[in-house]
């Protein structure tokens, strides 16, 4: 049943149009298929679903971010409402994406970050919808701080608050200062009791961690933050680290996911991916490139991250294996991520029926011949998706199998 | 000759393309794209060669740069090549004051200019994954040694006092 639907989807995949045709040559040396605002122009797309099954998406696309709605699976959207009043520079970082949750009263809340300067010190800037989507109120940035923020992550608890965790860079200085050597930026957390219109003091988590990585946020239950970030360690190693919030208001202790010996002073610009399943697993997928081991890497927790699992690799070592993402569904976990064979781009996935001990053989489930944005997965009710923005092929939801 | 003829008005015709090619005191930056790769490689061959790869947002590169400038201004003797390896390639302007600032404006100067830039990555090195600072040493026989992250430049001298012992 598995493999059939996979097959399926394959074969949907494989009768997507191709769009080269319409694309204007100066295009070529852009992310981007065409300027505007619309979707179809998106670099990154992140998409949510509304408990009444109704798919949001979020893009940035010609300096603006906008949102819309779909109630077929992505098949039709409503009309775009944009949620910038001017045109800005966004954070196009490869790990840069705007942000959605939206809660159960359908109240939207959004986040994303852009370039305040020409230094590219990054500004968080939230907003929300009270309307369902119709209007959006004045874009605030998360934090009074001027120091670069980028990267943020925001989760739903289920309380209805909203929880954001970013990177931030307002340590640097003031260590600086001080003749303190000073190396990353920190994990910085808030909260919003009121839909993401207004945010907690914005407090630190960790400090010192990679600058320039997506972070990876889930929640152990209510109230119970987890995030997963690549943490600077001793000696410069850049290896992934994961803490579990004792409640939205107090972080805990760093742990560490592996030990990968990843020692270097650049900005990988590859960040992990973390869900956790309703027994509690944590599944974390992470890209290194250390001494213990290159690559991408599977590895779950069944003690709120105390201890993980060996590392699993993931793809093939020849095809450049990128940007893993995984989503523990009711109905199994599943994990995605690109490969290059150098004309196409390939979506492979996988899934687990027994909370990540085993995993089935990965299928390429989408391609593309031109840039694309991450694999993205998102769940509703019983259903898995793999959400895609490509530049050649626009954007794609498509049912990943439901493992029965 | 007549081929001779056509290589020429291509070359005047590319080179007047350049960007910034009007003004002699500015620096030309290349646009990196399919093949490039290929040409940096031929072009070089034979010679020592460090290629720097870099990009405007990244941290570690902005303290580097200027070390690397000063590097190239004591060692003549190697071809210096820098591309600028951010995702979007629409930074020309704060690319090239990036460059001139850290004594880099002379060297040979290229900045990725193609969207789909996991194939320009895949020419290079099909296990990069676009991790910056990245330098590739390239020696006289082709050897490349390649820094992840942060060059140290005691390993770049060694490097080079290694290429000068192999020189016939």
């Amino acid at each position: 049943m598995l493999r059939m639907s996979l097959l399926a989807m394959l074969a949907f995949s494989l009768c997507q149009p191709a769009a080269h045709a319409q694309m204007s040559h100066h295009q070529h040396a852009s992310e981007a298929a065409c300027e505007e605002a619309i979707l179809r122009c998106a670099s990154k797309v992140t998409p949510a679903f509304a408990p009444d099954g109704t798919l949001w998406l979020v893009w940035m696309a010609g300096g603006q971010i906008s949102v819309a709605s779909s109630k077929d699976e992505g098949r039709s959207f409503s009309s775009p409402v944009q949620v910038t009043r001017e045109k800005l520079n966004l954070d196009w970082g490869p790990d840069a994406r705007p942000q959605i949750v939206i809660d159960k009263n359908g109240g939207i809340a959004l986040a994303f970050s852009r370039f305040r300067d020409k230094a590219f010190n990054g500004q968080v800037l939230t907003t929300r919808s009270a309307d369902g989507g119709q209007s959006f109120a004045e874009l605030r940035p998360i934090t009074s701080s001027n120091e670069s923020q980028r990267f943020v992550a925001l989760g739903l608890d289920a309380d209805g608050s909203v929880f954001a965790a970013w990177i931030d860079k307002r340590n640097r200085a003031p260590a600086r200062e001080e003749g303190r050597k000073y190396e990353g930026a920190g994990l910085f957390f808030a909260s919003s009791k009121d839909g993401g219109a207004s945010y907690s003091e914005t407090r630190l988590a960790a400090d010192n961690t990679c600058e320039c990585c997506r972070l990876g946020l889930a929640f152990a239950g209510a109230g119970r933050p987890v995030v997963v970030f690549r943490n600077i360690f001793e000696g410069g190693v850049r290896d992934h680290a994961i803490m579990t919030f004792a409640d939205p208001a107090t972080p805990s202790e760093v742990r560490r996911v592996s030990h990968d010996d990843w020692q270097i002073a650049a900005c990988p610009h590859h960040g992990p991916s973390l869900s956790i399943s309703p027994a509690g697993t944590y599944h974390a997928t992470w890209y290194t490139s250390g001494k213990a081991r290159k690559g991408l890497f599977y590895a779950r927790s069944q003690d709120e991250g105390r201890t993980f699992s060996d590392p699993l690799p993931l793809g093939r070592s020849d095809r450049n294996p990128t940007r893993p993402y995984v989503l523990a569904g009711p109905r199994g976990a599943t994990m995605v991520w690109k490969e290059f064979d150098g004309e196409k781009t390939a979506v492979n996935a996988m899934t687990s029926h027994d909370e990540g001990t085993s995993w089935s053989k990965p299928v390429v489930i989408a391609t593309t011949t031109d840039t694309s944005d991450h694999p993205l997965l998102v769940s509703a009710g019983q259903k898995t998706y793999l959400s895609w923005m490509t530049k050649a092929d626009g954007y794609r939801l498509l049912p990943i199998g439901d493992g029965s | 000759m007549r081929r001779l003829l056509l290589a020429a008005i291509f070359l005047v015709a590319c080179l007047g393309a350049a960007p910034g090619a009007e003004t002699p005191s500015e620096l030309t930056l290349k646009p990196f794209v399919r093949g490039s790769w290929q040409d940096v490689l031929r072009s070089h061959a034979g010679r020592p060669t460090l290629v720097h790869f870099w990009g405007v947002t990244c941290g570690p590169c902005k303290v580097e740069l200027p070390l690397l400038g000063q590097f190239m201004k004591d060692h003549s003797e190697i071809d210096v090549v820098m591309i600028s390896a951010d995702l979007v390639p629409n930074l020309d302007r704060a690319t090239r004051a990036m460059l001139e600032k850290a004594g880099l404006g002379s060297a040979e100067n290229w900045i990725f200019s193609d969207g789909f830039v996991e194939r320009l990555r895949f020419e290079i090195d099909p296990a990069w994954q676009g991790d910056i600072p990245r330098t590739l040493l390239i020696g006289r026989d082709g050897t490349v040694t390649t820094i992840e992250g942060s060059a140290e430049i005691p390993d770049l001298e060694k490097w080079l006092i290694q290429q000068k012992a192999t020189k016939k």
